[in-house]
């Protein structure tokens, strides 16, 4: 454990970025868990007599329309996108794990079918998929999360698939079969932790991704209920505002969408220094 | 810096040379029109499947038809279209049997089509016929008592007589809506196979009249070019040869492009646009409140808990009018809030209903409802309709929620609202529409009245349905008064829809260009535009 | 050839996948085209009852399936209601559109990646490196609908260098012949120089938008490629050797290390051409994007499924070219000889 913590010591001490990166992470963090009982106004409540107003002292980041504060809603926004972006990673891991594990476990009849699957699903274009499927399964916050798990599956099971199969055949897997251990347990205890940590890596690039998918679909009007706050709804409400000079009700949120993005991705690339130190430079 | 000044001539041919080799050099800027609007037509027809709201823009300037409403001029100088005024357009005069059902059409002897060749009375009794010939038209064709082709009758090669069975008051209106339009019908019959006998699918594509306007090129999706007709005899040239019509999807680019002087009209403003816009003073905007347009609140009144008349008045109490007037419409717009409550103000109808927020009194007639503790409930309105419905709804779950109502928000992709209201699904939503005609019957007829979904609030009082027919064919103008003062009490004590406003029609135009004129199907009229 | 072939043949399965799919999930949407599309307020039950069966839509799914897919056999991808168009006629008018936008973004991101990329691998570590890192991921975490919408307030509205944000061409243009459909390359076919300049001014800032957005995946692939290759055997003997560095890095680990590359280039083309909805929406950019969005916001069903076979079909086309120039530039892989 020691060992562990110097190694990430030294890596952080030589990737400065990656330990900006963790702690723009805290920051984003601490707004989605301490968030909505720290913002100076509630982000719902409308004022329309304090409608649109530019950034001020009162208002860090201005009103927007219907007065609402756009600084706290900036703020608790970041619950709902960074737990739909968390949601939807770990759906599409947990089940594109298992999957392509058992794919190339198992091989035959159910590789070649799910194979098949895959190449359909990655023949579709992503993003008109995911909108088709939010449309299809009604606006809310669980469809977005659907989508957005399925359009990222094929890269879980591509994966899994690809490290089960260059394992299944190794030494250490032919001994606990021949002790006598089923299939189950072969893949539960032997395989999936051993390919754990590349599908780790994976979901923490695909955590910004999945941030992006979501403000994007926001965006275009589908997904995520009003009021909640949410980054890409309230870029799309303070798109129509920019023309007239009122950049700020769009400009705030879309700052903080491309923080979040930024800080995942970044820290997907720290991660992956981490756990696979061969790719380490 | 400012990039281009369409005003100047000099920019028009200087500008980096390109343009000289585009519209033919001859034309100057003053002659031609650039109009940009969100969407275009998907077909030249009138008729049929989908047609959306831009192809009348098309349709009712490339073509004539037999008769117009006429014109009045509001106080600011902007020209409106006068529902109770019927004049002659193809028809140079016509004349009504003193029975009241026959109605004698006399066509201009020296109109032409497009090609040159003469109107006569057996294109339009083809055109007519054809009306008849596809469902839509003959649903809306129905509301003027024309049902059969045998009414249409060719007297000579320029008169052509529609009679019915029994006077009907909305048969001129009609014959001057969108859908009546004149085709040329020999072209139009050469496209007709077995299987299409009135031309839809040719006619989609192509346009065979006598309008104003020529179709000269069409990309569909993007832009759209007219030339003036220049034998156009149904009225005055038109101001402009030519007419460049583009399709934009985006806002922003429609009201930069109007306010960097690139186009000369911006069509369907969104509010707060319009008043920016019209604040920032560098180009005029007209806001003509829509005629029979109107937004609303509607509440399923068939099932609970809004099938009780007093929490649908608790819910009209409750809502915050001023705020979602303000906030959302930027008061673009004529308020139907407020005003007399409970009886008729005049026999004109959308009128106010009567209702002004008050959260005292909605909060006893929730308690008398037997809703003391409230209920849950979803609000949904249309995707395309969020830049006013999202801040309504907001400010309606705000408002309710403290009378004990709590409002979940349903925002839905336009195709799905439509199929869950005809359904009658919806409990609690926001929604738009507009009937063409004025007359007061005519609007209860459409929206608070028999089946469909546009009686929004499923309304069904025995008493008002029993009204309802019985103004159908009412001639005498002071039963018909007392009946419809009668049906407006109703609608304002039962409130099945709770009207909000008639939202303004913002065009955004050029300072120099004069001659705009409200429709009653909120288009374009071409004809009238010119550059001062 | 044989490899052609049976790489051919397997697309097949695929691309029904896609069809069938793409059908499924059109009859999913809640929601009925015959309410939709019987739009005006007078019509009743009767209208409706006509147009579900012009649509077609009376029959059972699977009939409906299989008059779709006797269809798609005849070439016929259906028609529109929303445009009022042939489904294929749309498609082969907008695609160009979209493809134009995508490979200009596309070869802007690859001028920046690759030398980027190659910068930051012969320097690992230095602030090169860092910036690189920095930049690309940068990009990627610009969502196109922000940076779209800043570069248009910026270069349109503040500062007025970038022509109007509406569409491929000056509006008052007469486009040139359509011979390829790509406005840059048919105006210079048409001699017409001062047009090709007005259709770049238009497309700069949506590829840009875009290209900013295509530049991590493929900065990165280059740069971890490249250290790759650079650590490798060969390049130390050739630098004991004594060759000259620009030659090293640009004939020997350049072309070594494009392999990877290549795949990473054909994943981000097919998913950009794909994913421009977005940026065609703030744009207003006459795509395949917007189309696809306001068809299946509108239950156009054929359009949607249309879109999404169009996408698949370039999809497994970019990979097979992928595969081939994988023969090309690796005769080891030696495809055209199994």
């Amino acid at each position: 454990m020691r060992e562990k913590l110097a190694l990430l010591r030294y890596i952080l001490a030589g990737n400065p970025v990656t330990l900006l990166a963790l702690a723009m992470l805290v920051l984003l963090l601490g707004c989605a868990i301490l968030g909505p009982a720290l913002v100076p106004y509630d982000p719902i409540a409308t004022n329309t007599a304090s409608a649109l107003q530019p950034p001020s002292a009162t208002h860090w980041f201005g009103t927007d329309q219907l007065g609402r504060d756009v600084f706290s809603r900036v703020v608790v926004a970041a619950r709902l996108d960074l737990a739909i972006a968390f949601a939807a990673v770990l759906l599409s891991m947990a089940v594109g794990s298992v999957f392509g594990a058992a794919m190339g476990y198992f091989r035959g009849w159910l590789d070649t079918a799910g194979s098949r699957g895959t190449d359909v699903l990655m023949a579709f274009p992503l993003f008109v998929l995911a909108m088709a499927m939010v449309a299809a399964l009604g606006n809310s916050v669980s469809s977005v999360v659907y989508a957005t798990a399925v359009i990222n599956l094929p890269f879980y099971i591509r994966l899994a698939r690809a490290e089960t199969s260059i394992r299944r055949d190794m030494g250490y897997i032919e001994a606990a079969r021949v002790g006598g251990s089923g299939h189950a347990r072969i893949l539960r205890v032997f395989l999936l932790p051993n390919i754990l940590p590349a599908l780790v890596v994976q979901a923490s690039v695909n955590l910004g991704w999945a941030v992006l998918n979501t403000a994007g679909l926001s965006f275009i009007g589908l997904g995520v209920r009003a009021p909640t706050p949410e980054w890409g709804i309230m870029v799309a409400e303070g798109a129509q505002f920019i023309v007239s000079g009122r950049w700020w009700i769009a400009a705030f949120p879309g700052a903080a969408l491309m923080l979040a993005v930024f800080c995942f991705n970044l820290l997907g690339d720290g991660l992956r220094d981490i756990v696979d130190p061969r790719s380490r430079t | 810096m400012r990039r281009r000044d369409f005003g100047a001539v000099a920019a028009t041919l200087g500008m980096s040379g390109l343009l000289p080799a585009r519209w033919a050099q001859a034309q100057t800027r003053a002659e031609s029109l650039r109009v940009l609007s969100e969407a275009g037509p998907n077909s030249f027809d009138p008729i049929g499947i989908g047609v959306n709201r831009n192809a009348i823009q098309l349709h009712w300037n490339a073509y004539d038809r037999l008769l117009r409403f006429g014109t009045q001029t509001r106080p600011d100088g902007t020209l409106y279209f006068d529902y109770y005024t019927i004049e002659g357009e193809l028809a140079e005069r016509f004349e009504v049997s003193d029975d009241k059902t026959a109605i004698t059409l006399h066509l201009r002897r020296d109109a032409t089509f497009h090609d040159g060749s003469p109107v006569t009375a057996e294109d339009v009794k083809w055109s007519l016929d054809r009306v008849l010939g596809i469902a839509s038209g003959r649903a809306q064709f129905s509301t003027g008592s024309m049902t059969s082709p045998d009414q249409f009758v060719v007297v000579d090669a320029h008169t052509v007589r529609v009679t019915t069975p029994r006077p009907d008051r909305f048969t001129l209106p009609n014959l001057a809506g969108t859908y009546p339009v004149i085709f040329n019908a020999k072209v139009a019959k050469a496209h007709a196979t077995a299987a299409d006998p009135w031309a839809t699918e040719w006619l989609k594509t192509n346009v065979a009249g006598g309008g104003a306007f020529k179709l000269d090129n069409y990309v569909p999706g993007q832009s759209l070019t007219l030339s003036r007709f220049d034998n156009w005899k149904s009225g005055a040239l038109p101001g402009f040869r030519r007419v460049l019509w583009q399709m934009v999807p985006n806002a922003q680019s429609r009201r930069s492009s109007l306010e960097r002087g690139d186009a000369d009209i911006v069509q369907d403003l969104p509010p707060q646009d319009a008043v920016s816009i019209a604040q920032a003073g560098k180009v005029k905007v007209v806001g003509v409140p829509m005629a029979g347009a109107f937004q609303f609140i509607g509440m399923n009144s068939a099932k609970p808990p809004f099938d009780n008349v007093k929490v649908r008045q608790a819910v009209a109490y409750a809502l915050p009018y001023q705020q979602m007037f303000e906030a959302a419409l930027f008061k673009r717009g004529q308020p139907l809030f407020g005003g007399k409550p409970g009886e008729a103000d005049g026999t004109a109808f959308p009128q106010p209903l009567g209702y002004s927020t008050d959260l005292e009194k909605a909060k006893a007639l929730l308690v008398e409802a037997g809703f003391a503790n409230g209920f849950d409930t979803t609000f949904s309105f249309e995707l395309s309709l969020a830049t006013v419905a999202e801040p309504v709804s907001l400010l309606v779950q705000e408002a309710l929620g403290k009378i004990g109502i709590r409002v979940t928000i349903d925002k839905v992709p336009g195709g799905q609202l439509g199929t869950r209201l005809e359904k009658k699904e919806v409990p609690f939503f926001f929604e738009g529409s507009a009937a063409y005609f004025a007359d007061p019957d005519y609007f209860f007829r459409i929206f608070y009245h028999g089946p469909t979904r546009w009686n929004f609030g499923s309304y069904n009082n025995p008493e008002f349905q029993a009204l309802v027919d019985k103004t159908r064919y009412e001639t005498d103008k002071a039963v018909y008064d007392a009946d419809v003062s009668r049906m407006i009490a109703l609608v304002k004590q039962d409130i099945p829809i709770i009207l909000l406003w008639q939202p303004a029609l913002d065009t955004g135009m050029q300072a120099s260009v004069e001659g705009y004129k409200y429709l009653f199907h909120r288009q374009l009229e071409l004809r009238t535009l010119k550059r001062g | 050839m044989a490899f052609l072939l049976r790489r051919l043949a397997g697309v097949v399965p695929t691309l029904f996948g896609v069809v069938v799919a793409a059908f499924v999930l059109t009859r999913l949407l809640p929601g009925d085209p015959a309410v939709f599309f019987a739009n005006s307020v007078t019509a009743d039950a009767a209208t409706i009852a006509a147009v579900r069966q012009k649509l077609g839509l009376d029959l059972p799914l699977w009939q409906q399936f299989l008059v779709y897919a006797g269809q798609l056999l005849r070439g016929d991808l259906g028609q529109s209601v929303g445009t009022g168009q042939p489904v294929a006629t749309d498609l082969l008018r907008l695609l160009p559109a979209s493809a134009e936008l995508t490979l200009v973004a596309f070869a802007l991101a690859i001028l920046v990646a690759v030398p980027l990329g190659v910068a930051a691998a012969l320097r690992p570590g230095s602030v090169i490196d860092h910036a690189c890192r920095l930049l690309s991921t940068a990009g990627v975490s610009l969502p196109t609908f922000v940076s779209g919408l800043l570069l248009i307030y910026i270069f349109y509205y503040q500062l007025g260098t970038a022509p109007e944000p509406i569409g491929r061409i000056d509006p008052f243009a007469i486009p040139p012949p359509g011979i390829t459909g790509f406005l840059l390359i048919d105006t210079l076919l048409a001699g017409d120089t001062e047009g090709f300049a007005a259709a770049a001014r238009q497309i700069v800032l949506p590829a840009v938008t875009m290209a900013l957005f295509a530049l991590a995946p493929l900065a990165r692939m280059t740069r971890a490629s490249m250290l790759g290759v650079l650590g490798s055997e060969f390049i130390r003997t050739a630098r004991a050797n004594g060759l000259r560095r620009r030659k090293i890095i640009v004939s020997y680990a350049l072309r070594n290390a494009l392999l990877p590359i290549v795949t990473t280039l054909g994943m981000v083309f097919s998913n950009m051409l794909g994913a421009n909805v977005l940026v065609e929406r703030v744009f207003a950019w006459p795509g395949i994007g917007s189309y696809a969005l306001d068809s299946l916001i509108s239950l156009d069903y054929a359009p949607v499924q249309g879109f999404m076979l169009l996408m698949a079909t370039i999809f497994v086309l970019v990979n097979l070219v992928i595969d081939l120039l994988y023969a090309v530039i690796d005769p080891r892989t030696g495809l055209f000889h199994a």
